[in-house]
């Protein structure tokens, strides 16, 4: 259960990373080679994000339905079909194999 | 008001794609710390406040598995270590004062720094960041508080598919950026590391290692098709 304490500490370490990542680096002494590393690092993070929500729970590797929903996103992703229905196509076909 | 920057990539059926998953997504994560019985103002406290449902979903994972509360908050912390360096990686485009970007970072989030990374300059990725940091955080704010008082309604959001929404909408963001062999190699590296570690190391550990493959992009050019 949540408390204010838990929250207040929680938020402290939370936006301290956030805050750490933005203030830490100076973009006037960056060279072009570490701005092309930067650049790729949130494709890296949200591929490995992706990974680990459809294939994981609370640490461990978990296939689910969850798989053939997001697989569905993929082939509609793939088919450049608009964002809105690729999430909603990922929840309809994850709830129908939850049903099945 | 403009709903979206002029002259950007980012697009209305971007935004409210990402409003909409996030203000659902929101309803089910209040619910599941309503469940765990945490009183709807701190449900709604600590969504204006932490701002990351994968930090608070950790606390409630690894106290109600009878982990101490210490462990929950670091086990918080941990997991928003993405956020962190996320947002190293977009520091450069944004602006160079270091206060501007410390007030910018509160609302780093994963759609927000990928879409305004997709913008080829600095000026439009500062507007793209700005504008999608309002689509993201106010559907977040209100879709958390809605959940706090209707999420005993939705018994159960996994029979609805909620939790595939998150990762269909990376998928979504993840595939125009596929556009190079060296970023597909650095996609698949950055999934296959993290579920390689997601048994051995806590929290956000996984996410860490799951940015080095960026390093690829050091690769010379032209062997880049």
């Amino acid at each position: 259960m949540l408390t204010w304490s838990v929250v207040a500490l929680l938020a402290f370490g939370v936006y301290g990373q956030r805050a750490l990542g933005m203030a830490l680096i100076d973009p006037k002494r960056m060279s072009g080679q570490a701005r092309s590393v930067l650049a790729m690092i949130p494709l890296s993070i949200l591929c490995a994000v992706t990974a680990l929500q459809t294939l994981s729970t609370e640490g461990e590797l978990v296939v689910d339905a969850r798989i053939g929903g997001i697989g569905l996103a993929a082939l509609l992703s793939w088919k450049r079909a608009p964002m809105f229905v690729v999430v909603i196509g990922a929840a309809g076909a994850t709830a129908a194999l939850r049903a099945l | 008001m403009r709903q979206v920057p002029k002259d950007t990539l980012l697009t209305k059926g971007e935004a409210w794609t990402i409003a909409f998953t996030y203000f659902t997504v929101a309803i089910t994560v209040s619910l599941v710390h309503s469940t765990a019985g945490t009183p709807r103002v701190t449900i709604i406290a600590a969504t204006l406040m932490v701002n990351s449902a994968t930090a608070t979903l950790a606390y409630a994972a690894v106290t109600a598995a009878g982990g101490s509360v210490a462990a929950g908050i670091a086990s918080g912390w941990l997991t928003a270590t993405r956020f962190g360096v996320l947002s190293a990686a977009l520091s450069p485009r944004l602006w160079p004062e270091r206060w501007k970007r410390s007030i910018a970072a509160f609302s780093a989030f994963d759609p927000n720094i990928a879409l305004a990374n997709r913008e080829p300059a600095d000026t439009d990725a500062r507007r793209v960041y700005i504008a999608m940091s309002f689509w993201l955080v106010l559907p977040w704010w209100l879709g958390a508080s809605l959940g706090a008082f209707v999420g005993d309604f939705i018994s159960n959001p996994k029979a609805l598919g909620m939790d595939a929404m998150f990762p269909a909408l990376f998928i979504a963001l993840i595939r125009p950026q596929l556009t190079t062999k060296n970023s597909k190699v650095i996609a698949v590296l950055g999934a296959g590391i993290a579920l390689a570690l997601v048994e051995i190391l806590q929290g956000g550990l996984p996410f860490l290692f799951a940015a080095l493959p960026a390093l690829l992009a050091l690769r010379n050019k032209a062997g880049d098709s």
